[in-house]
Parts: C-alpha cells; structure tokens; sequence
C-alpha cells in the first residue's frame, strides 16, 4: 500500500492541478451569479472527476502514460492506466497558477534546450527534470509540429522513458490514413507490450461511442453559434480545449456537452448575450492565450466582442464506425486523428485552411479574425499574410495578427493584447 | 595557400553559375530542392540538373519577411526573398519535402507567391515528397512509395522512361562523387589536415550546384593539388562542427581565424552526405536501392527516433578525427537542431570534451558575440 501511495508522487503536476481547480471551481461557484462563467463551472467540475479518478488509478499502481494532446485520449481508454496529457497539463497549470509554470520553462531554457520550441511541452519537461512527473511510458503522434516532436526524445534520451512515436504523414488521402492506422495499432500494441496489458477493444469501442456523440452535440452547438448574438460564453473554447485534451472519451465529456447544449440552447431561444451587447463577432483560428484565459472573459464584458471559436474547436471528425472490424476501426481512428485541432491544419497544405477560414467566415457572420501567431508554431509562420490576404479579398474582413507564446506571458503580456485589441477594434466599430 | 582562387570553389559563391547555364542551354531542366533527401540520381536520370537552394552571400530577408514571421528560420527567409526578387527565376522544377515545418512551406510559397508574380510567365513544375519522421520498414515502404510516385511524375515531365540502365548510370556517377568527396573528407582530418573545413564546405556547395560530370573531374583535379600539399602544419585545435545549415563560410571563418580548424561534420552539405553509396543488390530494382541509402543514411534531427545513432556518430568522430572541441550550432529559432544540440550537449559530457553550443543568425553582419564566444572556447581547450 505504501508503494501505490508513493506512486501519487509520480504525477504530482496533476494532484496540484487538481487542487487548483479544486479551489477555482469552488470560487467560482460560491461567489459568483449562476450566469457567470458557466461553462467554466460545468466543465470543471467534470475535468475535476476524471482526474481524481487518474489519481486514485495512480494509488493502485496503473502505469502512468504520458501522451500527446494529438492522440485523441480515448483510444488510450483500451488499456487501465493513467493517461497524462502533456500539453494539456503544462497550459492548464500556466493558466491556473499565479507565476503560470514560468519556473519549468526556466527550467529547461538553463538546461539548454531551445527557447523558440513549444511551450505547451517545456512546463511537462521541467516538471519530468525535476522527478515530478514519472512516467512509465510516453505515446506520441509525429504531428502537429518540428519543435512537439523534437522535444520528446528528452524524455527517452534524459530520463529513460519507454518512447512510441508514431509517424503520421503530413499529407491527408487515403494511404496517409492507412499507413497512420498501422502506425497506431502498431504503437498501441507495443506499449501495451511494455505496461503488461492487452488492449482492451470492448473498452475502446465504448469510448469512442461516447466520443462520436460529443462530435453530434458540438454540430448542434455550432449551428447554434451561427446566430446573433452568440449564445454561448467565449470562456467555452477555453474549458472544451480543456475536455478534449483532458477527458475525451469518458462519460463527463459527454455530460460536459450535453448540459453546454441545454445552456445555449436556452439562451439562443432567449436571445441573450453573454456580457452586454455583442458588438464584434471575432473568430480566432489559431490559439487563445492559455497563459490567461480571463482574456475571453474581458472581451466579452469589456468589447462585447465574441470570440466565435478557436483552432480547439471547429475540428469536427466523422463518426468511427465501431461494429465492423478492427482494420476498419483503426482505419476511422486515424482519419479522426487527422481532423484533430492543429494536426488538420499543420498536417496538410495551407489551402484548405484558408478555404475553411473563407466559409466559416461566412457562415458564422464574422466582422474579423484575430491570429495569434505562437512562437512555436513555425509551420504556420508562413500563413498570416496569406490568410489576411485572402480574407479580405474574398469576404472584406480584417485580421488583427499578434505574436506570443501561447503559455508564457512574458512574450506577450495580456496587457499587450488588450491594447491591440481594443485599438484594432476601435476601428471596426 | 593552395585552392586559393579555385575556379570550382568560386562556384560556392554564386548561386546561377555557368554550368548550370551550360546545361540548360543544352535545353535540359534544372530542379531546385531545398533537402538532401530526394534522389538525385533518379532526377540525373531523366536528365535533370537537381539544384540545392542556397541563400549564399544574400544578406536581406525584407521581401521574405512580409510572408514570413520572424520566428522562422533566415536561412528560409533569406531563400524566399532571393525567389521573390526573381534571383530563381532559372529554376524549370521545384522539389520540397517536409524536411522541416520551415522550410516545407515553402512549396506553398512559391506557388502562391514567386511562380504566381505578375511578370513571371515560366510554366515551373513542383513536386512536394512526403517524408516518414521515423526510421522504421514501413516508413521506409512508405518513402519508396513516394519516390515511385515522383519517377511517374519525373516521367510525364520529362516525356522519357527512366530505364534501370540510365538509373544504374546514374548510380555509378553519383557513388563515384561520393568517393571522391571521402577522400576530400580523408584530407581533412590528416594530422596535418590539406584543406580546411571552410575549403571542404564550398567544395560540397559547388558540388551540389552543378552536374556530376563536371563536379567529379573537378574534385579529382582538387584531390590531385591537395595530394601534393604538405598540410596545415600548425597546432591549431581540432573542431567537429554539429548542427544547422552552413552555405557560406563565414561562421567557419571566425572559427578558422581563430586558433582552429574544423576537420570533421555533422552537418547537412557534409559528412552524412557522402558517407555510404548506393549498393545495388541482386534482385532488388535500383531506385529501391537508391531509396535505401537515402532513407538509412546517418540522419539529420527530423528523424525523430535515431538520435542515438547520432551520438554514436558523433562519438566515433571525435576518436576517429581526433577531435580537440566540439562546436554545436544553430540557426536561431531552429527546432530541429535546437533540441538535438541540447540533448548531445549533455550526452558527450561522459567523453570530457569541451562544447560550445551557439545560436547564431543565417546572414549576420555583426559577428563580435560570435566570435568572442568561440574565441573563449577555444582558450579553454587545452
Ligand atoms: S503546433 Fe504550435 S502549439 Fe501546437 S504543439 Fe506545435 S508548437 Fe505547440
Ligand atoms: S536551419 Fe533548421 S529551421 Fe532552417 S531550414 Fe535548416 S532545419 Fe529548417
């Protein structure tokens, strides 16, 4: 008993977390009116279950896998573990952590590695330098990016960490999903090989029928965003970024989805604004600051500006067909990986990126674009211009470009993206 | 000093040099490629000149940057203002992989952008190869497809069949440069080496700027002045150069003028280049054969999961070229080398060597930091 209450002390990241959320939904709850922040009191709660539920798994003795955010967490649902997002945990604590996990960038900026990589990894590899997480076994995609993939050698080379890459084509037609469907059962089957466990497909199809529900009731909620005003708080993109990386495949998310849908259902019935009137309909292709995500909350009180969607979230899969074989199965599980946030568009040419930019657009009835150029994220460092340009073109629309480090605010601070905002926005209204 | 105002160095420094001129007034194509791991002996095949990218001498970035962020790479960003600026304009064909999230976008670049300009008439073919991140069977299966894939594609440009003779033609022009660059490599690292590391860097960019016919007997002609050269005699400290893109010599100047040679690499134009040749095996077609080399070679960082082979290299290395200090390099904001520069800087502590892990700009007109910090490193070496 000793041993598995030791093992706490190897995802010790995710009982702070846990902790913090604990006390953010507590505020959150008890002060403020049941119409505020709402989606992040759902949410939370939810993402709070699935954790304590990682962390009694970690008591007795489930493996401790860490995977990247690209590796739709329910297919790890075939095998009894407990699943780290890396990802997720370096941006959820920079969010929610006073000083962010500046600490464990620093960290690993005196250990040499490079300052322009991503800090979504850096928090989780300062945090594994410091023997506070320990890991059993690591999954990977080689996508979205250079400076994701690059990065995790570390944990193999420096801490001798079991390491399962697996290759993903940056191309999307149909060898690229066979070839990556291989890769995944190859990928799922060795690590099973090495945590001791077969994967467990009965398991696995469950999840990814919850999952497949999820991906309904986001169209619902899509069509829903369409209208004017918005329905739902810009603080969604934030918490659904959250549930995708943290919870897919488990039954939270699906309530997560479910009680969002009641809500905005009401309120598009309703007509209501979240936050006064809105003025600016803003859709943000790339990523939100995750170092403060009040950031949504100020724009939607403050400019009345709607943030309609982010790069989390305007990635819809098709349905996996979970009765038929398990090539087939496989098969749906790789064409969904290549609709997954940032995968889409970092795995495939910048075309249909734009194209989408161009419909969603018009679809949604969109006044601008705001992108938010991460100093991570080199392949899409050649798109801005094209984008502007082509939006502006196309459908007479601005877009405001900021560069920053999505998890790190020295970059960039939220003060400096207020200005820019409000500056660029005067001149919208 | 020997090679001093060699015709074919003097190549390195252009970038449309004669024998490209030559070739295509022979009305042949040129092919530009920005990566060492497309085929050249399939595109020498069917009579393609490939062409590698170089940014050589260029010192701006400002039409590049207009659609470039600066978080990108200068090297691209150089390259693309170059094509901007219609200094590529003599390019018939493009070839880009993901050979970095950097520079493969630059495929999207050019089309939207350089081939796209309004008083650029040229019809230029482009053919982007999608290459594994990892080395494994069915990551090769799935690159000798995509090499399949371009010879088709090389076909109906070129209106001919590449034949097995033509690529086994090939082959033995391309193994026969690749001897021919290990015994340039071979002189470097003598105990008193024949050429420096910056002679042995443009011998490498003029050879990829121009045919093999004409690169081989030049380099022959090059090993024959060398061989009658006594050599560097001085106790200059010996430096392994690891990292980033070099085609220009001036990083390994500021080291070179400073108490150094650099005899060894691992480095794109260099060493991993021309290690192995192509062995053509019974049974097995020779673009399969051509595809091997490439795809098992000694790897750069973009393959993910053979960073260890890499060490290997770099350990065996220093034994084998007598190795005084390492130098490990990279253009700022790659990721690439970034992170496998940081891993080996703590894996060859074991070996008590000194390292200096630098970042550095791909054009800098200011080099006082840098060469002030290689300066002190190679007081250090003992
Ligand atoms: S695509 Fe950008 S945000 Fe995503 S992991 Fe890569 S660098 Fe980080
Ligand atoms: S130096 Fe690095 S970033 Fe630049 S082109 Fe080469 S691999 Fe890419």
């Amino acid at each position: 008993m000793k041993d598995n209450e030791n093992r706490i002390t190897h995802i010790t990241p995710y009982k702070v977390l846990l902790e913090v959320l604990d006390s953010t939904y507590e505020l959150a709850n008890n002060i403020l009116p049941e119409n505020v922040l709402y989606s992040l009191k759902v949410g939370v709660e939810k993402i709070m279950r699935v954790l304590s539920s990682y962390i009694e798994k970690a008591k007795n003795g489930a493996p401790i896998v860490g995977y990247h955010f690209s590796l739709p967490s329910e297919y790890l649902n075939c095998f009894n573990i407990v699943p780290i997002c890396i990802e997720g945990t370096s941006y959820f604590l920079s969010t929610l952590l006073l000083n962010g996990v500046e600490k464990y960038y620093d960290i690993m900026a005196n250990y040499g590695h490079p300052f322009h990589t991503c800090t979504s990894q850096k928090g989780t590899m300062g945090m594994t330098l410091e023997d506070l997480f320990k890991f059993d076994a690591i999954i990977a995609p080689t996508s979205p990016c250079d400076c994701t993939i690059a990065s995790y050698p570390f944990f193999k080379e420096i801490k001798n960490v079991p390491l399962f890459l697996l290759d993903m084509p940056y191309i999307h037609n149909e060898e690229s999903f066979e070839y990556y469907a291989g890769q995944l059962r190859l990928g799922l089957e060795k690590l099973g090989k090495v945590i001791g466990q077969e994967p467990d497909y009965d398991q696995l199809k469950k999840s990814i029928e919850i999952e497949n529900k999820v991906n309904q009731i986001k169209l619902e909620i899509f069509e829903l965003i369409k209208a004017n005003p918005c329905p739902i708080d810009n603080m969604f993109n934030a918490i659904s970024a959250g549930t995708s990386i943290f919870i897919s495949g488990t039954q939270e998310n699906l309530d997560y989805y479910q009680e969002m849908y009641r809500i905005t259902k009401e309120r598009y019935k309703k007509g209501e604004y979240y936050g006064g009137t809105e003025k600016i309909r803003s859709i943000w292709p790339y990523m939100i600051t995750f170092f403060s995500v009040d950031l949504l909350e100020w724009l939607n009180r403050n400019l009345g500006l709607s943030v309609l969607f982010d790069i989390f979230n305007y990635n819809f899969a098709e349905s996996i067909n979970t009765k038929s074989d398990l090539d087939t199965l496989y098969y749906d599980m790789a064409r969904k990986s290549y609709q997954w946030p940032m995968v889409k568009q970092s795995t495939q040419f910048y075309e249909p990126f734009i194209e989408d930019c161009i419909t969603m657009a018009r679809d949604f009835n969109a006044d601008c674009f705001i992108y938010t150029q991460s100093i991570a994220c080199k392949q899409f460092g050649s798109i801005p211009t094209l984008l502007r340009e082509a939006l502006m073109e196309e459908v007479g629309i601005p877009t405001l470009l900021i560069e920053f480090d999505a998890g790190d605010e020295r970059m960039t601070s939220i003060k400096t993206f207020k200005q820019k905002i409000e500056m660029f926005t005067s001149t919208l209204l | 000093m020997v090679l001093e105002n060699d015709s074919f160095l003097e190549i390195s420094r252009q970038i449309n040099n004669p024998q490209v001129q030559a070739w295509q007034e022979d009305h042949k194509k040129v092919i530009g490629h920005y990566c060492t791991l497309i085929p050249e002996e399939l595109l020498h095949a069917a009579d393609f000149l490939p062409f590698r990218i170089r940014a050589t001498g260029h010192e701006e970035t400002d039409l590049g940057d207009v659609y470039m962020v600066r978080f990108t790479c200068s090297f691209v960003r150089a390259s693309l203002d170059m094509a901007l600026k219609g200094m590529y304009d003599f390019l018939d064909g493009l070839i880009i992989c993901n050979s970095c999230d950097h520079s493969r976008r630059m495929f999207e670049l050019f089309n939207a952008k350089v081939f796209n300009r309004d008083n650029f008439k040229k019809e230029v073919s482009r053919f982007y190869l999608v290459m594994p991140h990892t080395i494994s069977d069915e990551g090769f299966d799935w690159y000798y497809n995509e090499i399949k894939r371009l010879k088709n594609e090389l076909e109906k440009l070129s209106n001919i069949q590449i034949s097995e003779e033509a690529l086994i033609k090939s082959i033995n022009l391309y193994n026969k440069n690749r001897k021919l660059l290990r015994e340039i490599q071979h002189l470097r690292t003598l105990d008193g080496p024949k050429l420096t590391g910056s002679q042995a860097l443009e011998i490498y960019m003029a050879n990829s700027s121009t045919p093999k016919e004409y690169a081989n007997k030049e380099i022959e002609r090059i090993i024959n002045e060398l061989e009658s050269f006594e050599g560097i005699k001085s106790a200059k400290k010996r430096i392994l150069l690891i990292g980033s893109d070099l085609d220009s010599t001036f990083f390994t100047d500021i080291v070179e003028n400073s108490d150094a040679i650099i005899v060894s690499d691992l480095m794109c134009y260099g060493v991993k280049n021309f290690a192995d040749d192509v062995i053509l095996e019974n049974g097995k077609e020779p673009l399969e054969c051509i595809s091997k080399r490439l795809y098992y070679r000694l790897s750069c960082p973009r393959m993910m999961n053979d960073h260890q082979r890499r060490l290997q290299y770099i350990k065996d290395e220093i034994k084998h070229s007598r190795i005084d200090g390492v130098i490990l390099q990279k253009i700022n904001n790659c990721d690439l080398h970034g992170c496998d520069n940081m891993l080996f800087s703590h894996e060859l502590k074991e070996l008590n060597i000194p390292i200096l892990n630098l970042d550095r700009e791909f054009f800098q007109s200011d080099t006082t930091r840098l060469r002030t910090r290689i300066e002190a490193f190679l007081e250090m070496i003992k």
